[in-house]
């Protein structure tokens, strides 16, 4: 129904969305090119942040900061791959990755510590140091890290062997899809074979429940997995940096971090359901642009359209949610 | 608060458990239902990229008048996307190249790297960049002098000015935007060394508030003239300088990009317009002549691409004899009398300041 609703809106609009659709399909899935050098390729940020979203969530963290260490991820990446230019090519894309990493997981560590020393809730402080992010991001273009001329607010480009080869010879998909997809794996398996994936799911089930029942360091779990969440987040913009724009830019994410929580969400918070939904939204903002291109609707139509695409994605759900009936709440253990 | 978020939570983790299922599902119900016509195309392409929306009646409106000048004066099929990471600008250049258009005009420094590029990937296509920095032989800068009438537009500062206290609001500080404020400046300063200028970034095109904080700001730091460079923005310093106009206070606003002297006739003294769609079309006249490559295309007064508009309802606060320097400054200008200074910021282009 949302569909329709969009198509209405679009035929007010003085737009064909029979055109629109096409479009949006040409411009997503198209063509096997076009499904790897643009679905993937967008779906990939989006994959890094919705993990590290969905890992958060599990253990009833709710780091809605995704954007903010996605940004210092980047800034980190970039600094290395700007400054250790000398070190051999995998170990100077390794090294950048590592420094987003790190980066990521340091930004987390603020809100982390202030929940468990000050008992401040992280959706807050996730939120003002996403600011302080993208502002750092900000000011690095036009101080610090800018460019060598000092002309644009941006950095210079990162060497050769600070980028990330391509994934798929002839398309634009780098090795940070495939780093995404491993990671996935990896997270699926810690979260379901492993002690600390236990102790994770408890904790994110009932923090109570956990210290009594289980005797679970509570604490020791919401830091690890905040580090951790971070981390990724961080990760997504160190890949980014170094598998796309070689370069830092004020504009590097979309509210990528934000998105990542629908992405999240949507994906039902496990890692599997996470590449889906990732490469979903990738497909929906691919096919957004081809909307503009070749269809000729503006960009902020294409946002509603988007928007109600998801809406529609979420009523289905539901509906089927219902069908399916009342088996809730078990699925966290 | 926590405990209300944590609810909604389990909520969802229970409910979107099908949810990756239905996502594709739906995904291929569209796929379905949308097998679409195509409009009549003619060989001529050209495609415009802006970062912003072409609704700013500003820079980014401008360069799309001169996209629906190119459609309808040259017959060429046009398209336009609004992009907003460096990661889509790729994906247009290479999406629009390989579609068959011949020009793409990537309106703003942000695309220069990519339009690189892109150009090497595709070399038949030319790639125009507004306030570029690099060229290749099919990607060029499109400078626009926008110097040249923001000097004329402080000498009118400058003779309008009571509290001898003027005002520069912009966006982001990227050279084009430097260049010129420093010959706004340079402009007021022609006439009356004493007057103080107040500069600030917002470090946003579109950001209202920012741009509204920072005009008040100024307004009561004594400033009775606010220059702006800005896009979207542009509207909050208006509003700003109109509601001290309408408490009593005598203060104006100048307008930059485009003709917005009629946005806020009572308050913008005139403004400095750039005649983007001008400079596109004339660009894609060179273009299709062959003439366009390898070096950077400027825009000037002397096309009657720069010029400063002073608005009609304003004129009565500039005596005759002010107008008659105004005017007398410009054709100087034109003439390459008043060395204007700007920013160079063109890759290998000579320092001559």
């Amino acid at each position: 129904m949302t569909l329709g609703v969009a198509a209405v809106l679009l035929m007010l609009g003085g737009y064909d969305p029979v055109q629109a659709a096409a479009a949006m399909l040409r411009g997503s899935v198209g063509s096997w090119n076009t499904f790897v050098s643009i679905t993937l390729v967008r779906a990939v940020p989006l994959l890094f942040a919705g993990l590290a979203v969905a890992l958060a969530f599990r253990a009833g963290v709710w780091n809605i900061g995704a954007e903010g260490q996605l940004y210092v991820g980047a800034v980190a990446g970039v600094w290395v791959a700007l400054t250790f230019t000398d070190l051999p090519g995998p170990f100077l894309v390794t090294s950048a990755l590592t420094a987003s990493v790190v980066a990521g997981g340091a930004w987390a560590l603020v809100p982390a510590l202030m929940k468990l020393r000050l008992g401040i809730g992280e959706v807050i402080t996730t939120i003002l140091m996403n600011f302080v992010g993208i502002y750092l991001a900000a000011w690095m273009v036009h101080g610090p890290l800018q460019e060598r001329r000092g002309v644009f607010p941006q950095t210079d480009r990162i060497v050769d062997a600070a980028r990330l080869p391509e994934l798929i010879s002839g398309t634009r998909l780098h090795l940070g899809f495939a780093l995404a997809l491993v990671l996935a794996g990896m997270l699926a398996f810690v979260l379901q074979r492993t002690r600390f994936g236990f102790h994770l799911r408890a904790v994110g089930a009932s923090p109570a429940a956990a210290v009594v029942a289980g005797r679970i360091d509570t604490n020791r779990v919401i830091l690890l997995t905040f580090l951790a969440s971070g981390a990724i987040a961080g990760l997504a913009g160190g890949v980014e940096v170094t598998g796309l724009t070689y370069a830092l830019y004020e504009d590097l994410s979309d509210g990528w971090g934000y998105t990542a929580i629908a992405v999240a969400l949507l994906g039902g918070l496990r890692p599997g359901g996470v590449i889906v939904t990732a490469i979903f939204f990738g497909a929906l903002q691919a096919g957004a642009g081809a909307m503009q291109r070749d269809a000729g609707i503006p960009a902020a139509w294409v946002d509603v359209v988007e928007a109600l695409v998801i809406l529609a994605v979420l009523g289905l759900d539901r509906i089927r949610a219902a069908r399916v009936g009342h088996h809730a709440g078990e699925e966290a253990l | 608060m926590k405990k209300k978020a944590m609810k909604i939570g389990n909520g969802y983790m229970s409910q979107l458990k099908l949810q990756p299922l239905a996502a594709a599902l739906i995904w291929v119900t569209t796929a379905c239902v949308g097998q679409g016509s195509d409009t009549p195309e003619s060989d001529f392409r050209a495609a415009l990229l802006t970062a912003g929306p072409v609704t700013d009646v500003g820079w980014y409106a401008g360069g799309y008048a001169g996209l629906m000048m190119i459609e309808d004066s040259m017959g060429a099929s046009v398209s336009h996307q609004q992009t907003a990471t460096p990661a889509e600008f790729d994906e247009a250049f290479i999406a629009y190249a390989s579609s068959g258009y011949g020009i793409i005009f990537a309106h703003g420094n942000e695309y220069q790297d990519a339009a690189i590029r892109a150009g090497q990937e595709f070399p038949d296509v030319t790639i125009v960049v507004s306030g570029g920095g690099r060229v290749s032989p099919n990607v060029v800068p499109l400078i626009f002098r926008l110097e040249e009438g923001s000097y004329l537009a402080g000498v009118t500062a400058a003779y309008v000015t009571e509290s001898k206290v003027v005002g520069m609001v912009g966006g982001v500080e990227i050279p084009p935007a430097r260049g010129a404020f420093l010959a706004f400046e340079a402009g007021v300063h022609a006439v009356d060394p004493e007057i103080e200028v107040l500069q600030v970034y917002t470090g946003d095109w579109d950001d209202l508030a920012a741009a509204k904080e920072a005009t008040v700001a100024q307004l009561s730091q004594g400033a009775d003239v606010i220059i702006h460079n800005l896009d979207n923005a542009s509207l909050a310093v208006f509003q700003a300088v109109r509601e001290v106009v309408e408490e009593g206070r005598v203060a104006y606003a100048i307008g930059m990009n485009s003709d917005q002297n009629e946005l806020a006739p009572e308050v913008v003294l005139g403004s400095v317009v750039i005649r983007i769609a001008d400079a596109f079309h004339t660009t894609a006249q060179m273009w299709q002549e062959g003439n366009v490559g390898g070096a950077p295309i400027y825009a000037n007064t002397e096309q009657g691409v720069i010029e400063f508009v002073i608005n009609p309802m304003l004129r009565d606060r500039l005596s005759d004899e002010e107008l008659e320097r105004i005017s007398s400054t410009k054709a100087l200008i034109r003439a390459g009398e008043i060395d204007v200074p700007r920013v160079v910021f063109v890759e290998g282009e000579p320092e001559d300041h």
